[in-house]
């Protein structure tokens, strides 16, 4: 699915969001969106995952604009807080992810459960499948949460920090999964902080500074001048194994 | 695909339906022993082959007109509260949404005070199941704008004790106007509950509003499963959470009102239900739907029992008795929420 | 009591409540007083009845403002014209009063004052048999010295029960009170004695030695109750009690069950009313005492 983003621009009271963003994603891509902190970047997602009424523009799904309930198969959207309310067992929240896939009135079909063991096998959560989520580490829950996204087979995954909250192992896997998701063949849009993980996992990343669109390119786009310009910040800059990675260094005086 | 997979969804899916099937077992059995506990001695077999045989004898009379209408909203009451309480409790998120503790039950009070009182109801029955539901739909609406999505404890039962208490000075004030000296002494009692003296044109009236209410909350299940991820992401498994809104509020509104409406204000039955068998589905909203509600049925059956087996006379109100049982849950309840902070 | 003095129908409300529970009639506490009071007060409904009843009009100075209400009161159109009092110390004290009848219940803080003040205050009682209402009706008398009036209301009173035509051998209707404040005639009380006399049982009384204070209807159907005795109107203003009248049930009786409406303020308080109220209730159950005999 071709996603457009048309000059998309979203106020809540007086406050401007997010301003004249325009982009198009593609299958295949694995976008990073990064920014410093109220650029506008969940609001972008949530705007792309048609969450999200614009104030200003369209978003257009393979040339049209779709409903909720129309996307729901198509897009699946992670979100920010990984809230879950209640102690459900890890397959349970899982399972959740089929829901868009229900006719009512009507059980979980074969399919259903194959998409929900493909789902905990990428997400490599099948092993504490009948613990509770309350029972996890942060990085464990994390998975789940992912798992439950993957389960819905979309087309798009977006996914808002799935990082932010996890130690350093579960942040390499994550990302190693993601990037898995996009090489099937699958548009993942992923919301971000940590520049090297950016930078090093994303074929494409797209930079937000008070809600406009400051660059969109590859990570080789993203020059030190530009991220002292977004964030205040010196970086440096490494290479290994013919991979570029950033470093935030200092704030700049 | 992968054997332990598809056996672990249908070892969850088998137990419950057992857990279904085991509830609605007890429901039916509580049915029947209220069909045949009361005041004095019926003659049950005698009884039944009399009402059978359309016989016009005390004991058939009795267990038509007194015994089978007591039973049925014992039943039907029981499970608008407890379906209502897991509804409530699905949709905010919190396990101390319960109609009465939120003020939706005193509001629906309310409603059917001020219709029963004004006298409207003579003039058309079908005013006391509206007035009801249209108190127990504004006290919704009030309780979504004051405590809203995901509300905290605290501010849920805020919300809860302002709603109640505005509910509570409006009856206070609808019995001052009302022409008839006795509204306040007789309201006090009724606010309290009971299922004493019923009829069955009181149950044809309150039940397709209540059925109403039932199908409309049994519906969200899907959806309340998908809330337990958030608001957002709800949404994106393609539910639309106004019309979510519009739906539990409607659907507690007529079965709660409709139910408050010919038993009074019956309180934590929506509370004890969900709050019991939560484990037993795994904490899923959405299954936890029927089962509370067939639980809540089986608990008002069983206290209405007790309510005429009891040796004290008057008989306990109803509301007395849930109250006992339930207040011990919300002090449990509390007392966890406070140490999770 | 004090709230009488805030809305007009929850001050009714109080009061019938207080009189259907407690001031059926009473028994005068004092005694009499040597003179002839002349400015006599009455802050009580039931004390008012017989006041007006048995006082010439030049000596009531004032009587409680309930008894204007038609509704309420035997007397009201006796007491057209006499200045109404709230039952507040502050009135009572400005009509100057020789004497004063209050009800054993009502205004306590009114009455403690008007006695720290010196007015002779008499209190009237709740009398629990026809015995004791006469002796109330000769106390009360004494008290305004008028004990030869008093006399003749006893003895009128007397004659209207011989001459309710009820021989020894009629049968004894079974009959269940239902008052609109949801409670039953509880037994040793003046209606009680009342539906006695009137060739009534109280099923109350028989079951469970009294100890129902509301009757569910199943033990109305089960104890075969021949009558039931609403103590209010049947299309007064609506009232939960008088629902139970539109049950079903009821209409599954059919014949074998007879309503009667008796209004309350008949047997509320000591007087002739509680002839005229046995008198309905023989009238009215006479259908019911045939199809029994």
């Amino acid at each position: 699915m071709k996603i457009e983003v048309d000059a998309a621009s979203v106020r809540i009271e007086d406050a401007t969001i997010l301003e004249h963003v325009s982009l198009v994603l593609h299958p295949g891509e694995i976008v990073g969106l990064i920014g410093p902190n109220g650029a506008g970047k969940s609001t972008l997602l949530k705007a792309i995952a048609g969450l999200l009424p614009l104030s200003n523009g369209a978003v257009r799904y393979d040339g049209a604009p779709a409903s909720q309930t129309r996307l729901a198969r198509r897009l699946s959207y992670l979100a920010q807080d990984g809230e879950v309310h209640w102690p459900l067992r890890v397959d349970e929240v899982v399972r959740l992810g089929r829901l868009p896939h229900r006719t009512p009135f009507a059980g979980e079909s074969a399919g259903d459960r194959a998409a929900i063991e493909r789902a905990m096998a990428l997400a490599e959560v099948a092993r504490f499948r009948a613990r509770t989520v309350r029972s996890l580490s942060g990085g464990e829950r994390m998975r789940v949460l992912l798992a439950r996204a993957l389960a819905v087979e979309a087309e798009v995954l977006l996914a808002d920090e799935p990082v932010a909250a996890v130690d350093l192992l579960h942040q390499l896997r994550i990302m190693d999964l993601l990037r898995q998701v996009g090489q099937a063949g699958k548009c993942v849009v992923v919301v971000l902080h940590d520049l090297a993980l950016a930078t090093r996992f994303c074929t494409r990343l797209v930079l937000l500074a008070e809600g406009r669109k400051m660059l969109d390119g590859a990570p080789a786009d993203l020059t030190d001048a530009i991220i002292r310009r977004a964030y205040g910040v010196s970086t440096l800059r490494g290479e290994h194994l013919g991979q570029t990675f950033v470093l935030p260094w200092a704030p700049l005086e | 695909m992968s054997a332990p997979g598809s056996q672990g969804a249908q070892r969850t899916d088998s137990h419950y339906a057992a857990l279904v099937g085991a509830l609605g077992f007890v429901v039916v059995a509580a049915f029947l022993v209220s069909l045949f506990v009361g005041y004095a001695g019926l003659d049950a077999p005698q009884a039944v082959s009399d009402a059978l045989h359309g016989a016009d004898t005390l004991p058939a009379i009795v267990l038509v007109e007194l015994r089978l209408p007591r039973a049925l909203l014992g039943c039907f009451v029981g499970f608008s509260l407890g379906l209502a309480g897991a509804a409530m409790q699905g949709f905010l998120r919190n396990p101390l949404a319960e109609p009465g503790i939120v003020g939706v039950s005193g509001a629906a009070a309310l409603g059917a005070v001020t219709a029963f009182y004004s006298g409207l109801s003579q003039i058309i029955p079908l005013a006391l199941p509206i007035g009801g539901m249209a108190g127990a739909a504004a006290s919704a609406l009030l309780l979504y704008a004051l405590a809203g999505r995901g509300a905290g404890t605290t501010t849920l039962v805020l919300a809860g004790v302002a709603i109640n208490s505005f509910a509570a000075a409006l009856t206070s004030l609808a019995l001052n106007l009302s022409p008839n000296g006795f509204a306040a002494l007789e309201v006090i009692y009724w606010l309290m509950g009971s299922l004493v003296d019923r009829s069955l044109p009181q149950v044809w009236l309150a039940l397709p509003f209540m059925a109403v209410g039932w199908l409309l909350l049994l519906a969200s299940a899907p959806a309340l499963d998908a809330l337990s991820l958030g608001e957002a992401t709800a949404q994106s498994l393609g539910f639309d959470m106004r019309r979510l809104r519009l739906q539990l509020v409607g659907g507690a509104a007529c079965a709660v009102g409709a139910a408050v409406a010919v038993s009074g204000a019956i309180g934590f039955v929506g509370l004890v239900a969900p709050h019991v068998l939560r484990p037993f589905v795994g904490h899923r909203p959405g299954r936890l739907l029927l089962a509370s509600g067939l639980g809540g049925a089986a608990l008002l059956l069983v206290a209405d029992i007790a309510a005429r087996l009891l040796p004290i006379r008057p008989e306990l109100k109803l509301g007395v008795i849930t109250a006992l049982i339930g207040a011990p849950f919300l002090f449990h309840l509390v007392y966890r929420l406070r140490r999770e902070g | 009591m004090r709230f009488i003095r805030g809305s007009r129908f929850d001050a009714r409300g109080a009061v019938r409540a207080a009189l259907a529970a407690a001031c059926a009639t009473f028994a005068v506490a004092a005694a009499a007083q040597p003179q002839r009071p002349q400015r006599i007060v009455s802050i009580n409904m039931c004390a008012d009845e017989l006041l007006l009843r048995l006082a010439d009009r030049d000596r009531i100075a004032s009587v409680a403002w309930l008894s204007r209400d038609e509704d309420n009161s035997n007397v009201a159109a006796l007491a057209k014209g006499v200045p109404v009092n709230h039952g507040l110390a502050e009135e009572i004290m400005a009509l100057r009063p020789d004497l004063v009848l209050a009800g054993a219940f009502s205004s306590q803080t009114s009455v403690q004052i008007l006695r720290r003040l010196g007015v002779n205050v008499v209190e009237v009682q709740v009398p629990r048999n026809m015995d004791e209402a006469r002796g109330e009706i000769r106390a009360l008398a004494a008290a305004i010295g008028e004990s030869e009036r008093g006399e003749k209301m006893v003895g009128e009173i007397d004659a209207g029960f011989r001459a309710l035509g009820l021989s020894a051998q009629s049968p004894r209707l079974r009959a269940v009170v239902m008052q609109p404040n949801g409670f039953t005639v509880e037994k040793g009380s003046l209606v009680e004695d009342i539906m006695n006399r009137a060739g009534l049982e109280n099923l109350a009384s028989r079951i469970d030695a009294g100890s129902y204070l509301s009757i569910p209807l199943e033990a109305v159907v089960l104890q075969q109750a021949d009558v039931m005795i609403l103590n209010g109107e049947v299309y007064g203003a609506p009232s939960l009690a008088t629902e139970a009248l539109s049950h079903p049930v009821l209409a599954a009786l059919g014949r074998r069950l007879k309503v009667v409406a008796v209004p309350p303020k008949l047997w509320t308080c000591v007087g002739p009313g509680l002839v005229e109220a046995a008198r309905l209730l023989v009238a009215q159950t006479r259908g019911a005492r045939a199809a029994r005999r």
